[in-house]
């Protein structure tokens, strides 16, 4: 087994720590290179949308709030910081599909009590790519493809900050949201929130009423 | 953009914006070809494929120049020939033993027959490669320098430069952007990749370091950008090399003597524990060596040391600095310590080779380490003694037990003294 970003030979031996308290899982990154992401699990953080600070509702998510918008207390796994924004390249921009279960297993524990909903691409970035880059990251959980994204003048990626907030609705709800309770969307990166806002708010349009939270590897 | 016997794929062509008729007379190949479990890519020859959830495949080992699939095209230049004023600039003089393997040289590129030189550390490769460059350009053709390492290419252009001043060479690596249309091209062994069929003449330095010689790709990578004679330099040839050699696929010239005369430094072994510590013995060395007037690379195995040991010779009263593969600093790093900012560095093996320090001593750290190859030891010694007011630098191995590489590089080294004290043989 070798570490999916540096190609480091990893060593399958296990410690009895591995096996306590819930099923094993085997990572696909070795420990130095795991060091080099900072993980946001265990900080204060956000309450709102999951940024590292001290705990306090921020400046944007009060923005959300005034919008009329129930916040999406999200969660998030790791910061965006060199490491992650290089691995982020390696994956979307070059579309090294190989690393898309670089952080399978690595998914907290209370996911399982979820809906989970991933953000798709939309078709253009799709054929593009070849792979959807959400879908890939949470390959190794079950999804529910509900939302279908329409196309955009430009992605997210090459948009100012103001931009990104002006965004139009692009997300339409494809399959009948009836008996679910409660649904995580699942994204790869929080940046300004208006993406997974916008979801909430289809399934909202759509009829859905329990509750929605989202979730994603980066914030 | 110079397109002269480019090789591009269809996403570096798009970003050109080059209009249908230009592109009228450029070769289009599929980007990889076979079926089934036989695919091949065609821009670095790996086997080694990766699915797309859509179905299609690309190619994993050479994404990093861009992704390619089933589905893209590469677009191959064809070669032109190149005039432009390859006079040599450079003054000095070869010495006998050189000049004879210079000759050699230009005989076997005219005969487009491959060639290895092995030469010590410091034997003066790059000067003897003067003439054979020379040679070829003037003969309109086109040549390109590549080593696996992009420190060695960095140092070797401004020598190069200076050697041929009337040309705008071209270096190409990593984030190395746009490059003047020139004959005489200096670049890593991955940039190759994107050249088909462009070189006259291709000069690998450093043949046996990493990547190269792990990587079939990059072995791949020579071959494909190549028409002409290939000429490898290495200190420390590989098996793979000296079977061809014996084989007589390789022609080979010999220089087992610095360009000074003078002998290689032998390393002393020391034996002992030292595990990121900095015991009696090594400081005594280390002390010792700057007392001289010297400077000293100090070599430790794993990058983890580096923080470690450079903290313990800061406590001698040293002034010290670390470097390592990522360091994003590495090449300012390198440079300061050329100019005696620090007394010390300590890194890894990312120096052992392609670095030229006057007056410089070599400590190498847990020598006994796997990750020491024989000719990693023997590269890291041979930063030693470099300069002709100061051949005997001392070289130090610290180890904790003796191993197979250690044996080999010392045997190696003194083997080497003592087929230099002959006259050049040629094997």
């Amino acid at each position: 087994m070798r570490c999916r970003l540096c190609n480091a030979a990893m060593s399958g031996n296990l410690q009895l720590s591995d096996l306590a308290w819930r099923p094993y899982q085997r990572l696909h990154l070795c420990q130095r290179c795991l060091r080099t992401f900072e993980i946001l699990v265990d900080r204060p953080t956000c309450p709102g949308c999951g940024r590292a600070n001290d705990g306090a509702l921020c400046q944007d998510c009060h923005r959300w709030e005034q919008q009329g918008e129930t916040l999406l207390h999200h969660s998030a796994l790791f910061t965006y910081n060199t490491a992650m924004k290089a691995f982020i390249q390696q994956y979307k921009g070059l579309g090294d599909y190989r690393l898309h279960d670089a952080f399978a297993g690595m998914w907290p524990h209370w996911l399982q009590h979820w809906t989970l909903v991933p953000i798709v691409s939309e078709p253009g970035h799709l054929d593009r790519r070849g792979f959807d880059p959400v879908l890939g990251l949470f390959a190794d959980l079950p999804l529910r493809q509900l939302l279908a994204k329409a196309a955009t003048d430009k992605p997210q990626a090459q948009k100012t900050r103001a931009e990104r907030l002006q965004t139009p609705q692009s997300f339409a709800v494809v399959q009948p949201v009836s008996g679910i309770k409660q649904i995580l969307l699942l994204d790869d990166l929080y940046t300004t929130g208006r993406t997974l806002y916008h979801a909430k708010d289809a399934l909202v349009a759509a009829g859905f009423q329990g509750k929605v939270q989202s979730f994603s590897l980066i914030r | 953009m110079d397109l002269n016997g480019r090789q591009l794929s269809e996403g570096e062509v798009a970003r050109l914006m080059l209009s249908e008729s230009s592109l009228a007379h450029v070769q289009r190949v599929p980007a990889i070809i076979g079926r089934g479990q036989k695919l091949q890519c065609q821009r670095c020859g790996s086997q080694v494929l990766e699915a797309l959830p859509n179905g299609q495949h690309y190619c994993a080992s050479c994404v990093n120049l861009g992704r390619i699939t089933d589905q893209d095209s590469l677009y191959r230049w064809p070669a032109q020939p190149m005039t432009q004023n390859g006079t040599l600039t450079w003054t000095g003089h070869l010495t006998p033993e050189q000049a004879q393997v210079s000759q050699a040289l230009i005989e076997s590129a005219m005969q487009r027959h491959d060639h290895l030189l092995w030469a010590v550390t410091g034997a003066g490769k790059t000067e003897m490669l003067f003439p054979v460059i020379a040679h070829a350009l003037a003969a309109n053709q086109r040549v390109v320098i590549a080593s696996p390492r992009i420190d060695v290419i960095l140092e070797l252009a401004p020598r190069l430069q200076a050697a041929f001043a009337h040309l705008p060479i071209a270096v190409y690596y990593g984030d190395s952007g746009e490059q003047p249309e020139s004959q005489l091209v200096l670049a890593t062994t991955h940039q190759l990749l994107r050249f088909y069929q462009a070189f006259d003449l291709t000069i690998v330095d450093e043949v046996d370091a990493f990547p190269f010689a792990a990587n079939p790709m990059l072995a791949f990578a020579v071959k494909q950008a190549s028409k002409g004679a290939v000429i490898y330099l290495t200190a420390t040839p590989s098996q793979e090399l000296i079977k061809r050699v014996q084989t007589k696929t390789l022609a080979v010239s010999y220089l087992p003597r610095r360009f000074h005369g003078a002998p290689l430094p032998v390393p002393k072994i020391a034996f002992g524990r030292h595990f990121q510590r900095v015991p009696a013995k090594v400081r005594r060395v280390l002390l010792e060596t700057v007392a001289s007037g010297r400077q000293v690379l100090v070599f430790v195995p794993q990058v983890d040391w580096l923080p470690v040991i450079e903290r313990l010779v800061a406590k001698l009263g040293l002034s010290v600095a670390s470097v390592h593969a990522q360091d994003p600093e590495r090449a300012t790093k390198v440079q300061n310590f050329r100019h005696h900012v620090w007394q010390c560095l300590v890194t890894t093996t990312i120096l052992e080779r392609g670095v030229t320090i006057y007056r410089c001593g070599v400590i190498v750290l847990q020598a006994d380490s796997a990750l020491f190859s024989a000719a990693a030891l023997i590269q890291m010694a041979g930063r030693a003694g470099r300069s002709a007011d100061s051949p005997d630098d001392p070289v130090w191995f610290f180890a904790s037990h003796y191993t197979r590489s250690l044996a080999t590089a010392t045997s190696q080294i003194a083997l080497m003294n003592r087929r230099g004290q002959h006259a050049l043989s040629t094997v």
